[in-house]
């Protein structure tokens, strides 16, 4: 799978491990005056913040199986994360931590951590679509990317902006662009779209279930879609989310990785 | 008495004038004989270079041919085991290609990829699933044990390549932590112990190749027993891979099921290509070599005629025709290339059986080199030729011949009375 690392994935990441989120209010109209870019950072920010808790579950369909992994996850800011299977019971406890860039996985069958090495960060999450990369990136979308309008108005009956981003020459980043839709009613995001170096889409990433947490508006549903794999896909759903959770770094731990069970 | 000597008095007199002077005749021919054996040796050199590098590139892993699922290449999924998601009568299908004449081994395998993790450590690595009996009949993984013991069948245990070893800092009896994504979606992780430390000499193998038992790993990745992802087969000869590929593909075509069998040479197209890229080479060596030793007999011989022009010039005086002393001289060219031949034979043959049998070492000169993919030790290991000793021969006499014949035709051309006036 070409799941090559960008800052943009963290878009994804965010959603599933970091999901917190920053002060974007549910009636937010676009203004004339408000840029692309504006735009992408109110979008990116959606996925930053303080700390949060949530309940997700991830069925990930592949020509070969498919399955369901429910798992609760926390996080603390964009640099820490702590994600543990609960069912089912075969890999429940198993987890992964992720502190500034490393990743931990945990496996509960061997009593073991390990720590992936940076060869293994394209490979997948947890047999999912989504790769390890994903969870690391930290760095902020405009950062790495120029951005512009490339169309606005309407798509699938909805009012929509689709915003193009073309990696800066400076970044080190391997999509050749990234195409985002965003709803123009409430800044939400709709799709994000990855093409690699020759310009060929790789994968989708949709977004669904809005639903307002705290007085923030949050995509409950995520699917990604692997281009190669058209009958793939990994689908995450929160079932229960909340923020400005009380954590601190002393939480994301070793101990607490392998601890779960006693939580 | 009869001898084709006495009856065609040309070869008498050719023979007869290489005898006039010992010193430069054998000289001419050491130059010839040299040309032959450096052709010999140099195609019997690079012959040896191939041998070794087909035995070894077939030999440490690969095997000569493979049997897999027909869509197994080049992806190499975990799941496009032989026989789809049903698995085979594994023990079936081996029965049928060791049956085979030109099947000297048979090994089955399973693969799956994931992380090998040591204490802080964790690299990337390929599980190998063997049956400990059958592999080291096929490959040289087992054999290449330096420390320890191979696995067992049923037993958590793994082999690890001495690079791997050393990056991970494993010794012998470590507990290490195995992950590889499951054929059912879960992630299969357990715990191996390290019974032995293999070194093949090949890097990609020693840093990142680990050997399991094959139920080890077939439990580990939820593949049931039949499942298997490979069976490695040795051969008597390489060369009779290909031809053994096709007659153990029809072989199983009793079984019905989607397979592919590939020799090495389709496994590995570019060590074939480069056989046959050498091969092409050989005639090449041929020719640059007697093209430039011709030169050298036509100087000779050229010189061997001036000294015998008035010689030359009284047999056409006589009533010999300008044919016929052409004839004695090409005669000379061939008995020339005759004696040749008896020396090139003492020098080339017993240096080239030697370096067959004891090839002589140059690791003091050169390291280890790894082409397409398998590992050739520096020596000077030489394989017998024998097509290619006979077109020496062929060569070293059309040599002696076409040499001749530039001297014949200008001795055919003296002028009897201006010649014999001269002086």
């Amino acid at each position: 799978m070409k799941n090559h690392s960008t800052k943009v994935e963290q878009f994804a990441v965010c959603v599933f491990a970091l999901a917190t989120f920053f002060h974007l209010s549910t009636t937010v109209v676009l203004s004339a005056q408000e840029t692309a870019k504006d735009i992408i950072d109110h979008v990116d920010r959606i996925f930053r913040g303080d700390s949060s808790h949530g309940i997700a579950r991830m069925k990930v369909i592949t020509e070969h199986w498919q399955r369901s992994i429910t798992m609760e996850l926390w996080s603390l800011g964009t640099d820490y994360s702590l994600v543990t299977i609960t069912a089912p019971a075969k890999e429940a406890g198993t987890g992964t931590l992720k502190a500034k860039d490393n990743i931990w996985n945990y496996l509960p069958k061997v009593d073991r951590t390990i720590k992936i090495p940076p060869s293994m960060m394209m490979g997948s999450w947890m047999g999912s679509h989504f790769t390890n990369d994903d969870l690391v990136k930290r760095s902020t979308l405009t950062d790495d990317y120029d951005v512009k309008v490339n169309f606005d108005g309407e798509r699938d009956g909805i009012d929509i902006l689709e915003i193009h981003l073309t990696p800066k020459p400076e970044a080190a980043v391997v999509w050749s662009h990234i195409e985002f839709r965003v709803r123009k009613s409430d800044v939400m995001p709709m799709s994000i779209r990855y093409f690699d170096e020759d310009y060929a889409l790789v994968r989708t990433l949709t977004f669904s279930d809005f639903k307002s947490v705290d007085g923030r508006m949050v995509p409950f549903t995520m699917n990604m879609y692997p281009e190669d794999k058209p009958n793939e896909l990994t689908s995450f759903r929160y079932s229960d989310l909340s923020f400005e959770v009380n954590l601190d770094e002393s939480f994301f731990s070793l101990q607490s990785l392998k601890q779960w069970r006693h939580r | 008495m009869e001898t084709p000597l006495s009856t065609f008095p040309w070869w008498r007199i050719g023979w007869r004038n290489l005898r006039r002077n010992h010193r430069r005749t054998l000289i001419t021919a050491l130059g010839l004989a040299i040309s032959y054996f450096a052709v010999v040796f140099l195609v019997g050199w690079a012959d040896g270079i191939k041998s070794e590098m087909v035995e070894n590139g077939t030999g440490i892993l690969t095997g000569q041919i493979q049997v897999h699922a027909l869509d197994y290449r080049p992806e190499r999924s975990l799941y496009q085991t032989i026989g789809g998601r049903n698995g085979t009568d594994v023990a079936r299908m081996l029965q049928i290609l060791i049956s085979d004449d030109s099947v000297s081994a048979v090994a089955p395998r399973v693969y799956a990829g994931g992380l090998v993790s040591s204490g802080e450590s964790t690299s990337a690595g390929i599980l190998m699933g063997i049956d400990p009996k059958l592999e080291p009949k096929v490959s040289r993984i087992l054999t290449g044990i330096v420390s320890g013991r191979a696995v067992k069948v049923g037993a958590n245990e793994i082999l690890v390549g001495t690079e791997m070893a050393q990056q991970l800092e494993i010794q012998l009896s470590d507990e290490i932590v195995v992950v590889a994504p499951a054929a059912d979606g879960s992630i299969g992780n357990d715990l191996f112990t390290v019974t032995g430390i293999f070194h093949t000499g090949m890097s990609e193998l020693d840093s990142s190749y680990t050997v399991v038992p094959m139920d080890a790993l077939q439990k580990m990745v939820a593949l049931a027993p039949g499942r298997i992802h490979e069976i490695a087969i040795t051969t008597t000869n390489p060369w009779l891979a290909p031809q053994a590929s096709e007659r153990l593909a029809q072989n199983l075509g009793i079984i019905d099921i989607q397979i592919e069998v590939a020799p090495w040479t389709v496994l590995a197209p570019a060590m074939f290509e480069y056989t046959r890229l050498v091969e092409s080479y050989y005639f090449i060596v041929i020719f640059i070599v007697f093209a430039i030793a011709i030169f050298g007999v036509t100087n000779t011989m050229l010189m061997a005629t001036f000294e015998r022009r008035r010689e030359i010039a009284v047999m056409l005086a006589l009533g010999t025709t300008p044919s016929q002393v052409i004839l004695a001289i090409l005669a000379e060219g061939v008995a020339l290339g005759l004696l040749s031949l008896v020396v090139a034979a003492a020098i080339t043959f017993p240096i080239i059986t030697w370096c067959h049998y004891a090839p002589i070492d140059l690791s003091q000169l050169y390291n280890d080199i790894t082409m397409f993919g398998a590992l050739v030790r520096p020596q000077l290991r030489v394989e017998y030729n024998l097509p290619v000793s006979i077109w020496a021969g062929v060569a070293l006499q059309l040599t002696a011949l076409l040499a001749a014949f530039y001297p014949a035709m200008k001795a055919a051309r003296v002028p009897p009375a201006d010649t014999l006036s001269d002086i």
